[in-house]
């Protein structure tokens, strides 16, 4: 029996399974994703009171049968994992942005989600046309790039350009992570700076300028696109870096395997990912469109670190 | 002025500066590669250009129905056609070269051969192809077709390149590059054939 038909038969039951923590939270300066193989079962969301849940993709706006049937499955997936909100890491709307491409692209597929009243925070991709920001449902407030509180837990997210990281973008993201007081900063960008995509891969420039701000303002974790597939990317310096382009676009094949960055990676279906923060883990369950968990784990938040002894 | 624009302004005058100090004669005589130096007032030149368009593009979005931080496709839409036909408009009489002269266009293409050559240079060119058109006949001034997408400009050419004032980016369409007015999608110029080399 394939991997992917375990996976198939375990995961409605493990997606609605009460919390049993796998891993005891760990502290110490760096996020730690549980080590974890193939062969392993899929860990379970805890789905518990009072936790942050959301959902994270990129690269979904093509309007391809694989986008509608991806948003059919986060919608199914919302029912049993109420998630309030989604992450789009970019190319929300792939090619014309007419007003009939933001229907068929957007709102058509997520009608349920947006039915449910999930909030939907967009950052631009290289596809994307600035305009977007202006977007009602994209939750941008007329910004290219932004941060925002969740309405649990103590997380903020960050959403970058990266097409045009400019060093007033630099300027901005350094001064709010720096004032940022929460104990989760997740970032969400289009160009990965980690990836072991064929076609694209690491975005090495990108992660010159980001990275450093990362590492010293704590950041946890980032999620990005722009490869069309999905990868969770070994810890690098600490922070959890996950590859979510294939929200509705799919480059089947694309991973190269010989990659020693890649901890976990899939790219023969599109994929989501649902996470759900408490405290100081955030557990996670990436999905494909047929409904299989094809990853999933625990991530440790990065500690500041701690102040010199008096 | 935004902070993009003073940037720019900034920059125009630096390069021009540059533009004069004195060139070696002997260096010119032995026919030295070009430098960043050498294309400073060609490059100030075009900077002016760009800025020129942008007055006209802040005078036109200024007369345009103000977009709300939460609008509709259908506002986003009207905005944006409000915005090009009063920018064509006051640019009526405009054609390929007004921006990208003839010698800001050397020196875009000397920039592409150099940024797309060796094995980082194929994969960016890959990069820019992925979902490119093959060719579309274009003319400045005119409103960036509806059905082609954006497409993928790697951030080492973006590098290369002349930074932009905030409302404006480079695409390709094809095998051109344009100046893409990204607020009222048009095309204020562009380089034909910028991708096929010399």
């Amino acid at each position: 029996m394939s991997i992917h038909r375990v996976l198939a038969a375990s995961s409605l039951v493990l997606l609605l399974a009460a919390c049993t923590p796998a891993i005891v939270p760990q502290s110490g300066p760096a996020a730690v994703v549980s080590p974890r193989t193939r062969a392993e079962p899929p860990m379970p969301l805890p789905n518990r009171e009072g936790s942050l849940k959301f959902a994270a993709m990129g690269d979904s706006g093509n309007a391809s049968q694989g986008q509608y049937q991806l948003a059919t499955q986060m919608a199914k997936t919302h029912q049993a994992f109420p998630f309030e909100l989604v992450l789009m890491s970019g190319d929300n709307l792939i090619g014309s942005e007419r007003p009939q491409d933001y229907a068929e692209k957007f709102e058509r597929p997520y009608q349920l989600l947006l039915d449910a009243k999930v909030l939907f925070f967009a950052a631009l991709g290289n596809h994307d046309d600035r305009n977007q920001r202006y977007y009602k449902q994209f939750n941008m407030e007329g910004q290219r790039y932004y941060s925002f509180k969740a309405p649990r837990q103590n997380v903020r997210f960050f959403a970058l350009e990266s097409t045009y990281p400019e060093p007033t973008q630099i300027e901005w993201l350094e001064r709010q992570l720096k004032e940022s007081t929460d104990d989760w900063k997740v970032v969400f960008v289009h160009h990965p700076l980690y990836s072991s995509g064929g076609r694209h891969g690491s975005d090495i420039m990108l992660r010159k300028t980001l990275e450093p701000l990362f590492i010293r303002y704590n950041v946890s974790v980032v999620f990005a696109g722009h490869d069309h597939f999905y990868e969770r990317i070994k810890p690098q310096m600490g922070i959890a870096h996950f590859v979510l382009g294939s929200g509705g676009r799919l480059s089947a094949g694309d991973i190269d395997a010989r990659s020693p960055l890649t901890a976990r990676g899939f790219d023969a279906d599109q994929t989501f990912l649902v996470a759900e923060v408490f405290d100081d883990q955030m557990h996670f369950n990436a999905i494909s469109r047929t409904g299989q968990i094809v990853d999933s784990g625990l991530i440790v938040r990065r500690q500041p670190p701690a102040a010199p002894a008096p | 002025m935004s902070d993009r624009s003073r940037t720019s302004v900034c920059a125009i005058g630096a390069v021009l500066l540059m533009g004069w100090l004195p060139v070696s004669p002997a260096g010119a005589a032995r026919q030295v590669p070009r430098t960043a130096a050498d294309d400073a007032p060609v490059v100030a030149d075009f900077l002016t250009r760009v800025n020129a368009y942008v007055v006209i593009h802040l005078q036109a979005e200024r007369a345009a129905p103000k977009l709300p931080q939460e609008a509709t496709p259908k506002q986003i839409d009207q905005t944006q056609r409000a915005m090009a036909d009063r920018i064509q408009a006051a640019r009526a009489g405009a054609k390929r070269g007004d921006i990208f002269t003839p010698e800001m266009t050397a020196v875009i293409k000397r920039i592409l051969i150099e940024v797309l050559a060796g094995p980082a240079g194929a994969r960016r060119r890959s990069s820019i192809m992925d979902d490119n058109v093959k060719f579309v006949p274009l003319t400045a001034n005119q409103r960036y077709p509806d059905d082609v997408a954006l497409t993928t400009m790697p951030p080492g050419l973006l590098k290369a390149l002349p930074e932009l004032p905030e409302e404006m980016e480079y695409r390709f369409i094809g095998p051109h590059l344009i100046l893409f007015d990204q607020h009222a999608h048009i095309i204020p110029d562009f380089v034909p054939n910028a991708l096929a080399g010399k």
